[in-house]
C-alpha cells in the first residue's frame, strides 16, 4: 500500500535570491508531483525535518517545482543555508487549491502581502494559461519596503503585460521608490473601479495582512463567501489526521489551506 | 459458537493456547491495587497459576490505542524503499480483557486513521490479524462514568471474543470470524452453558452498572444528552480559565486518552540515515502543538489548549464524525497532577448553557 508518509526524493536544481530572507528554491524531484493552483506540498530537508509550502510556479510546468520560501523556523534556516545540487524531498499536493472554475467569467481581485505572493504568482501563472476565461485580474500586492519585494524581475513584466492590472505599494519608501507608500489596505478602496458584484477576492499575506484587508473588504461591500484566504496553520500531517491545524470543524490541510471567509467568519484563532 | 463455560482450570490452557498463535497482553494488578496491561510470558511452566490475570474489573491505566496508533512507530526508513509501506513481521498479539470504553474509542481511532482521502497504512496493518478478546467490568471504580456517555459498562463492538467473568469461571463467546474459528479449533477445552451462567452475567453485569450509575449520581455528572451546543455557547467562557489554572502542561490527559489521536512526524539521524521519519503521539496542551514558523500561534494561552481539548471531543467529533470523542474511561483526570476533572468541567458547561438559555427565553 502507497505509504504517504513518504517523501519523493529531489534536488535543489537553482535558488533565486528575492529578498535577503526570501528564496525561490527551483525543484526537480525523482517522481513529478502534479499539483492544482494553490494546493501546498510538504518539502523535506532530510534529516532535519519537513514544512508545508505552497508552490510559486506555474502548475503547466510538470517537470520542475518553484517553492519561494521564507527563511523562519527550523527547516527554512537550514533550508536557506543549502545550494544547488543539494537532495530535498517532498511529498503531495495537498488541500483543495484555488476553485478556479468558480473564478471563470468574473474580474479577479488578487491581494498579496510579502512573502505571500508566492503561492498568487502561481495563480497569477495559472490565470494567464487561460486568461480568455476570466474577466479582469487585478492585483495589489504590498510589501513592508523595496527590498522586501519578491518577484522584481517577473513584477517588472506584469506591470508591462496587458492581461492584468498590477498595483504594488510599500509601507516604507526608501531613496530608490517612486511607487505608492501606504499600507495595501490603501489600495483596496470602494471606487477602485471594480464590479464587485461580479467579482472574486484572493487574499494571501501575513496574518495581520490578511485580518485587516479581510475587513477592509467586507467593508467596501464584498461578500464573505467571495473572498478566498488561504490559512497558514500548523499543517504537519497534510493528510487530516495529525490534528495540528485543525479551524472550528475544518482541517486546513483537507479543507483548505484556502477558505471563503463565509466559513471561517466565527471561528476562533483565525487570524493568528 | 453460541456461548459456552470455560472453567478457572481450563483458563490457563486457553491463554497458553492463545500464546501459541498470538503475543498475548493481559490486566494485571500492581501492588497498589492498580490494573496494568503486561506481556503474558508465554508459558506458566510447571505448576504456575492464573491468578495474577485480570479479566473482570475495569480498563487498565494503559489506553488499548498503544496497540495500533503506537506511541511510536517507524513510518519511513529510506525514501525510496517506503514508498510502499513496509511489511511488519511483527507477530499477531492478542489482548485480553479489553474493556468497552476502550473498544468504544477504536471509533474515534477507526474514524481518523481508515477515513478520508488518505489511510494509514501502518494503522490497517496493526489493526490487522490481531485478536481482542473483549471482557465485562464486573465493577466500578470512582473515575468510571461511562453511561453518562451513553456507553456501557460491557463489550459493544470491536471484540473477536468476549470473556465474562463468574464466580467458578468464565462465559465465552465468540463475535467474528477470527474468534470463532479459534474457539472451535480449541473447542474441547470448553464446556456448555446452561440458564444459570446467564442469570449469574447479567446480575453481575447490573450491579456493576449500578455503580457506574451511582458515581454519576454522586458527582451529578451531565448525561450526553444534554452536551449539545455546550462548546459552542461557552467558547469566551470564564470556565477555562478558572479550570485551567493549575495545568503543569504535562500532556498526560491526551496520551492515556483513549480517543486522543493527534501525532507528529519527527525527522531522525540517529540510525546514521538521514531518511528516517517516526510518527510520534503529540499532545495538543503542548504550547507549540498549533505554533507556525515565525511565532504566530493559533492557541497561545493555556486556557485555550484546554477548550481545544475539550471542543474536539464535544463538538468537532459529533459534527465530523457523528459521535462525542469520549468514552468516560477517567483516565484523563486520574492521571491528572492538577485534578483537572473533566466530569466538572462538562457538569459546568452545561450548567453555563442552561443559564444562558434562561436568560436568552
Amino acid at each position: 500500500m502507497n505509504n504517504p508518509y513518504c517523501p519523493v526524493k529531489g534536488r535543489i536544481t537553482d535558488i533565486i535570491e528575492e529578498t535577503p530572507v526570501i528564496k525561490t528554491f527551483k525543484l526537480k524531484l525523482d517522481k513529478n508531483i502534479p499539483f492544482k493552483t494553490g494546493q501546498f506540498v510538504e518539502m523535506t530537508v532530510p534529516g532535519i525535518g519537513e514544512a508545508p509550502f505552497t508552490p510559486s510556479s506555474n502548475p503547466k510546468i510538470e517537470d520542475t517545482m518553484d517553492l519561494t520560501i521564507m527563511k523562519a523556523g527550523r527547516v527554512t534556516s537550514v533550508l536557506h543555508g543549502m545550494n544547488a545540487g543539494d537532495e530535498i524531498a517532498v511529498r503531495g499536493p495537498y488541500g483543495a487549491g484555488y476553485p478556479l472554475r468558480d473564478f471563470e467569467g468574473k474580474e479577479i481581485l488578487i491581494v498579496g502581502g510579502g512573502v505571500g505572493l508566492a503561492p498568487l504568482r502561481s495563480l497569477i501563472l495559472a490565470l494567464l494559461n487561460e486568461r480568455k476565461k476570466y474577466k479582469r485580474v487585478v492585483v495589489k500586492y504590498g510589501s513592508r519596503s523595496p527590498k522586501d519585494i519578491v518577484y522584481k524581475n517577473l513584477i517588472k513584466e506584469w506591470a508591462g503585460n496587458k492581461d492584468l492590472e498590477l498595483e504594488v505599494t510599500v509601507d516604507v519608501r526608501d531613496e530608490t521608490w517612486k511607487g505608492n507608500v501606504g499600507l495595501i489596505t490603501t489600495l483596496v478602496k470602494r471606487d477602485m473601479g471594480i464590479d464587485m458584484a461580479n467579482s472574486v477576492v484572493v487574499v494571501c499575506g501575513p496574518p495581520i495582512m490578511m485580518k485587516f484587508t479581510t475587513f477592509k473588504l467586507i467593508d467596501i461591500g464584498y461578500e464573505p463567501r467571495s473572498i478566498h484566504l488561504s490559512m497558514e496553520k500548523n499543517m504537519s500531517c497534510g493528510l487530516g489526521k495529525c490534528g495540528h491545524c485543525r479551524i472550528g470543524p475544518y482541517y486546513a490541510c483537507k479543507d483548505g489551506p484556502v477558505f471563503t471567509y463565509d466559513k471561517l467568519s466565527g471561528l476562533h484563532g483565525i487570524w493568528e | 459458537m453460541k456461548q459456552k463455560f470455560l472453567t478457572k482450570d481450563n483458563f490457563k490452557i486457553f491463554v497458553e493456547a492463545l500464546a501459541g498463535t498470538y503475543d498475548v497482553y493481559h490486566i494485571e494488578k500492581d501492588i497498589h491495587g492498580n490494573l496494568h496491561l503486561v506481556r503474558f510470558s508465554g508459558s506458566f511452566g510447571d505448576g504456575g497459576n492464573a491468578d495474577n490475570i485480570v479479566i473482570g474489573g475495569v480498563r487498565p491505566f494503559e489506553p488499548l490505542k498503544n496497540f495500533f496508533f503506537m506511541s511510536r512507530e517507524k513510518v519511513v526508513d529510506g525514501y525510496k524503499k517506503s514508498e510502499e509501506a513496509r511489511n511488519d513481521k511483527r507477530k499477531p498479539f492478542c489482548i485480553i480483557g479489553v474493556k468497552n470504553c476502550d473498544l468504544i474509542g477504536m471509533d474515534t481511532q477507526d474514524f481518523v486513521f481508515l477515513q478520508g482521502d488518505f489511510k494509514d497504512p501502518f494503522y490497517i496493518k496493526n489493526r490487522e490479524n490481531n485478536l481482542i478478546i473483549g471482557a465485562d467490568c464486573t465493577y466500578a471504580i470512582d473515575t468510571c462514568f461511562c453511561h453518562s456517555l451513553g456507553i456501557e459498562h460491557y463489550p459493544q463492538k470491536h471484540y473477536d471474543i468476549l470473556l465474562s467473568t463468574l464466580e467458578k469461571g468464565y462465559l465465552i463467546e465468540g463475535r467474528t470470524e477470527r474468534g470463532l474459528k479459534f474457539l472451535e479449533r480449541h473447542s474441547g477445552i470448553f464446556g456448555d452453558v446452561d440458564e444459570r451462567y446467564i442469570e449469574e452475567r447479567d446480575h453481575i453485569r447490573k450491579h456493576a452498572g449500578e455503580q457506574v450509575d451511582e458515581n454519576i449520581r454522586k458527582n451529578n455528572i451531565p448525561h450526553c444528552s444534554e452536551f449539545g451546543e455546550i462548546i459552542k455557547v461557552n467558547l469566551e467562557s470564564p470556565i477555562w480559565e478558572t479550570e485551567v489554572k493549575t495545568c503543569v502542561e504535562c500532556g498526560s490527559c491526551n496520551v492515556v486518552c483513549p480517543t486522543c489521536h493527534c501525532f507528529y512526524l519527527a525527522d531522525s539521524t540517529a540510525s546514521g540515515n538521514k531518511e528516517v521519519r517516526y510518527k510520534m503521539w503529540d499532545a495538543c496542551m503542548y504550547k507549540r502543538f498549533a505554533s507556525v514558523a515565525g511565532g504566530a500561534n493559533a492557541r497561545p494561552h493555556l486556557w485555550m489548549r484546554l477548550r481545544n481539548r475539550f471542543e474536539k471531543k464535544f463538538d468537532f467529533f459529533p459534527d465530523v464524525a457523528g459521535f462525542y470523542a469520549c468514552t468516560g474511561c477517567g483516565r484523563c483526570f486520574s492521571g491528572c497532577p492538577a485534578k483537572i476533572d473533566i466530569r466538572r468541567v462538562l457538569k459546568n458547561l452545561v450548567a453555563e448553557k442552561n443559564a444562558k438559555k434562561a436568560k436568552n427565553e
